[in-house]
């Protein structure tokens, strides 16, 4: 089954009286529990992609369809359940509320959604959240204020949070953008291990390293999808370098 | 460079800069008209008793115009500077016809106390309009009282006609007055004034019973004092002219009220001033701190933010300072309806001196937070003034704890103990508001409750009732008299099947010393006649029961030096006859003065003053039915239940307090409405990162509007818990003092519960909630996409 099937999709903003056509056409399917990078040079509408199909934004024209929903024909309260119940964001500025904890920020989509209600059902969610933060390795951040931990650990809570409500695809905007290298690496490795459990994953990226650790990539340019280089499942650290090295070359091949 | 930056940033960030007009328009609205009302309040009364031209003193005497041995005392002596015979006529009810009246209800007249009529004052005691203004009559114009005007459903325009004698003469009424002795509620008299050649036309008429007002300048205080006393005149009262401003006593309650709004206001116009400019300050850290990153030198960068707020606060300033003149009437108009006031335009310079501090304190808030700067970094100054390093946790509510509490509830929870500052001005306006309401409610709620007749040295009887004889039983001054309307009220009564107790108290006013036969006190002495046998409130000790006993107030008490135990002795031209003090009470007639004496006591009866009421108390029937039975079986006399009593004596300042409580609550509203709008904005455009954020995350606009609107109604339902409580704690402090300087200084204050800890604090809740809720509706406006611009 796909996870995301986008046909003819357009994005125009108007700036100054000057319409600029930033997503023209775009048509692209993601399967179920594919990884899928987009990659392009600046300004090519790799964020605006990434935030049109997520129903972050809504597109000038086409059509998404999530999982079999058009979700161009929800409503704003219909698409807040889709965005609480079946998608996941990591931002690449790891935003959290300041004055909640960083636990706190984790459990929030958990106890808003129609699961979070009840006694019991709340304790599920503190079970979860902590096995989530153990197995990301931030247990012990759990009661700190956003301003008291590295970036590294900030957008590894932020992945927490993205799960917290056993979402159907992830959505991360240069996930690692702000991120050193071995933060990187560590954020990377979380979201295989999602990937692998079957979470669809869709993350726009400048980093040919973290390209090279996702099925599939796609380029694009001038708002529009130029190509796509097919790699097979992530297995691996060990062919970290030589999938780095495919893609390198792909995309001078492409013009990147 | 400078102006470019400048000019973006005025363009750029136009929310915050209007939001930061409006509080500044607010500011100067509330300090100018705030500080104009309070210098007009507070001189009130002594502007009044100024441009009115009230005399040193002033003795008022029943006559029948041929001979006048006071005024012929006056002329001779030398301690009068200046004196004048102001020459009035009484009038009754049946003198008097309404011709034509707007109001329907306007029909028999029935005069409200002892009535008069009398020819412009030209020197003495002048009268003004309702506006303030000096009256100009014509021939066939008249002046109303304001409280013989309303009591008759009389407006200006309407037509009167006045039979005295062959005379009879129709008038229209050209204005209402303001009257500065005979216009406040606590003197007995109330005049009607027409020209001097319309009421030559009735004085000239014999057998006209005349009340003469001798106005009188003193040439040397002290030595006329003492030989006035010395004198045996028939007298109602006499009045010195700084006693005038006691009769206004209720209205510098509201005046006080008035007093305590504008503090209220002020105190929120620099409240709210000193959150914007903070609030809106930190929102351009960042921006200050890339200018100080790029090399812009701190002079520059300041000099940016203080010429914004320069041009922001004199445009705000202007605008506020226009507004405030209306406003600051509207509030004057509300408050003070008996007194003449400065007009608020006269005090124009005071507004323009309000606004220019409002510029002067928005630059010198705008430098202080700039110079703060300083101290940051460039970097710390991009992290919004954070450092990144916290050591304490910011506090210990945890989602994770609450097992069913709503996130957008937890949330608000949350924001508030985290950053409780950013509350504060919310919460001191809503609590402040909320006292606003509450203390002259109590005030109201306290002139209104029950008990309130027994603080006026009365026993709370079913019904009161006035026969229209007070002028008989001052002329008269015969007890007999009194004794003969009330056997005959019981008799008619019985005759009717109505079963009934009667009795009045009845005043004597006879010099009294306590040690010092040279050191007079003129306060009024009481005593109860009538069929019935009651008991009053005492302070301390026991009610007199002897023929030579009395009680006292604790004022008197005290002015005298006495106490219980000791005696007071009455003086009469030919001896003094001594009284042994009993007990003490207290009372808020003749401003918490007086005496009152045992049924066996033997008053002279030429010393009475009068009666103020007559009262019944009914067998068997509760005062209602009580009072609607009495009603009908005596249609042409005035029945009272205690309230209406109560107005007779002081006003309709229950009906005037009741316009001032809705207009304060009016007020409170929309300053509620207003700073909740005001601060959410502010807020919400603060965090429109977080609004999108939770969008993207799943959160439903309503979810967000709760979480908004949460913030506030948690705020107003603590500040209103909290202006609750110091209400009942500031209540004898503020509240309790009017009603000491009145007399009744061990008063407890009451309040009607229903009214003041629900039906006010759910107004407040409804008013507030609706424009949290219509406000919080711009959580719609914000693009979850407004993530990424934080």
């Amino acid at each position: 089954m796909n996870s995301l099937v986008v046909k003819d999709l357009c994005k125009t903003y108007v700036i100054n009286k000057r319409q600029n056509n930033v997503l023209r056409n775009v048509n692209l399917e993601i399967k179920e529990g594919e990884m899928v990078a987009i990659m392009g040079p600046s300004g090519s509408g790799k964020s605006t992609l990434l935030y049109a199909v997520s129903g972050m934004d809504a597109p000038t024209a086409g059509k998404v369809s999530f999982f079999g929903r058009d979700i161009s024909s929800l409503n704003a309260s219909e698409m807040s359940d889709v965005r609480l119940d079946e998608m996941g964001f990591i931002f690449q500025q790891m935003y959290m509320l300041k004055n909640l904890s960083i636990y706190d920020n984790i459990i929030l989509p958990a106890y808003q959604s129609k699961h979070g209600k009840g006694r019991e059902r709340r304790a599920k969610i503190n079970c979860r959240a902590k096995e989530l933060m153990q197995k990301l390795g931030i247990s012990e951040i759990a009661e700190n204020d956003i301003n008291e931990v590295s970036g590294g650990q900030l957008q590894r809570a932020c992945i927490c949070r993205s799960l917290i409500n056993h979402p159907r695809m992830i959505f991360a905007d240069e996930p690692t953008g702000a991120l050193n290298q071995q933060n990187s690496r560590e954020v990377m490795r979380e979201l295989n291990r999602i990937n692998a459990e079957g979470t669809t994953v869709m993350l726009v990226t400048h980093d040919m390293k973290v390209a090279a650790k996702t099925d599939r990539v796609l380029y694009i340019e001038d708002g529009n999808i130029k190509g796509e280089y097919t790699f097979g499942k992530f297995t691996s650290e060990e062919e970290t370098k030589e999938r780095e090295r495919q893609i390198s070359a792909w995309l001078m091949e492409m013009g990147f | 460079m400078f102006f470019r930056i400048l000019k973006k940033d005025l363009k750029r960030k136009r929310t915050m800069n209007f939001i930061l007009l409006l509080f500044i328009i607010l500011a100067t609205t509330f300090l100018a008209s705030s500080v104009s009302n309070m210098m007009a309040v507070t001189g009130a009364v002594d502007y009044f008793i100024g441009i009115s031209k009230v005399p040193d003193y002033f003795t008022i005497a029943l006559t029948d115009g041929t001979e006048d041995t006071i005024a012929d005392y006056l002329e001779s002596n030398r301690e009068v500077a200046e004196y004048e015979v102001v020459d009035t006529f009484n009038v009754t009810d049946d003198r008097i016809s309404i011709l034509e009246a707007a109001d329907e209800k306007a029909d028999k007249y029935e005069r409200t106390n002892t009535l008069v009529i009398q020819a412009m004052p030209e020197n003495f005691m002048k009268a003004f309009d309702r506006e303030g203004k000096p009256i100009h009559l014509k021939n066939g114009e008249i002046a109303f009282s304001k409280v013989e005007a309303e009591e008759n459903h009389l407006v200006v325009g309407d037509r009167v006609s006045i039979r005295v004698g062959e005379i009879e003469q129709e008038f229209t009424i050209a204005a209402i007055t303001k009257d500065v002795v005979f216009g406040s509620p606590m003197m007995g008299i109330k005049r009607l004034l027409i020209t001097e050649e319309d009421y030559k036309k009735f004085a000239k008429q014999e057998n006209l019973t005349h009340t003469n007002i001798y106005c009188v300048n003193y040439a040397d205080e002290e030595a006329f004092k003492a030989d006035w006393k010395k004198q045996d005149f028939n007298l109602i009262t006499n009045i010195e002219k700084n006693l005038v401003s006691m009769c206004y006593v209720m209205d510098m309650l509201i005046a006080g009220i008035l007093i305590i709004v504008s503090i209220c206001l002020i105190l929120i116009a620099f409240l709210v001033l000193r959150f914007t400019i903070v609030f809106t300050l930190q929102e351009d850290y960042k921006e200050i701190g890339i200018m100080k990153a790029i090399g812009m030198r701190e002079a520059g960068i300041r000099g940016i933010y203080m010429i914004k707020y320069f041009g922001i606060s004199i445009l705000g300033a202007v605008v506020g300072l226009i507004c405030s003149f209306p406003f600051g009437e509207m509030l004057l108009g509300q408050a003070i309806v008996n007194l003449v006031v400065e007009n608020a335009k006269e005090n124009y310079l005071v507004h323009v001196l309000c606004a220019a501090g409002i510029v002067g304190i928005v630059l010198a808030f705008c430098y202080s937070s700039t110079r703060k700067l300083r101290r940051f970094s460039a970097i710390d100054a991009i992290r919004n003034g954070s450092t990144g390093e916290r050591y304490q946790v910011k506090n210990s509510l945890k989602l994770w704890k609450r097992k069913r509490m709503k996130p957008h509830f937890y949330m608000a929870c949350n924001d508030i103990l985290s950053a409780p500052k950013r509350f504060v001005v919310l919460m001191i306006t809503f609590c402040i508001g909320t006292m606003l309401i509450l203390l002259p409610l109590s005030a109201l709620h306290t002139l209104k409750s029950d008990g309130i007749i027994s603080q006026f040295s009365m026993s709370p009887s079913d019904v009161y009732i006035d026969m229209g004889h007070g002028d008989a039983y001052v002329a008269g001054k015969k007890v007999e008299v009194i004794q003969a309307d009330l056997n005959e009220l019981e008799e008619t009564m019985r005759e009717h099947g109505v079963e009934a107790e009667t009795g009045a108290d009845v005043g004597y006013l006879i010099p009294c010393y306590a040690s010092d036969p040279e050191e007079l006190y003129n306060y009024m002495t009481l005593q109860e006649i009538g069929s019935w046998d009651r008991s009053y409130d005492l302070l301390d000790g026991r009610e007199p029961v002897l023929a030579n006993e009395l009680m006292i107030t604790e004022i008197t008490a005290e002015e005298m030096g006495v106490s219980i135990g000791d005696s007071v002795y009455f003086q009469y031209p030919d001896g003094v006859e001594e009284f042994v003090i009993t007990g003490t009470f207290e009372s808020m007639m003749n401003m918490g003065n007086g005496y009152r004496v045992s049924r066996a006591a033997n008053l002279r009866e030429e010393y009475m003053s009068g009666v103020f009421v007559l009262q019944a108390e009914v067998a068997d029937m509760e005062s209602g039915e009580a009072y609607e039975r009495i009603k009908d079986i005596f249609p042409n006399y005035k029945i009272m239940n205690a309230q209406e009593c109560i107005d007779g004596m002081i006003g309709d300042i229950t009906k005037q307090m009741d316009m001032l409580i809705y207009a304060i609550t009016g007020i409170v509203l929309v300053i509620n409405s207003l700073i909740t709008v005001l601060m959410m904005k502010t807020m919400m455009t603060k965090e429109r990162g977080d609004i999108a954020l939770l969008k993207s995350i799943g959160l439903r606009n309503r979810s967000l509007r709760s979480w908004q609107m949460s913030r506030i109604l948690l705020l107003l339902v603590a500040a209103i818990l909290l202006g609750t409580l110091l209400s009942k704690l500031l209540g004898p402090v503020t509240v309790g003092q009017v009603f000491a300087m009145m007399g009744a200084a061990k008063i407890k204050l009451r309040v009607n519960p229903v009214e003041a800890y629900l039906i006010y604090p759910l107004l407040l809740l409804a008013v507030t909630g609706v424009s949290a809720f219509l406000c919080a509706g711009g959580v719609n406006n914000v693009d979850v996409k407004e993530v990424n611009v934080e």
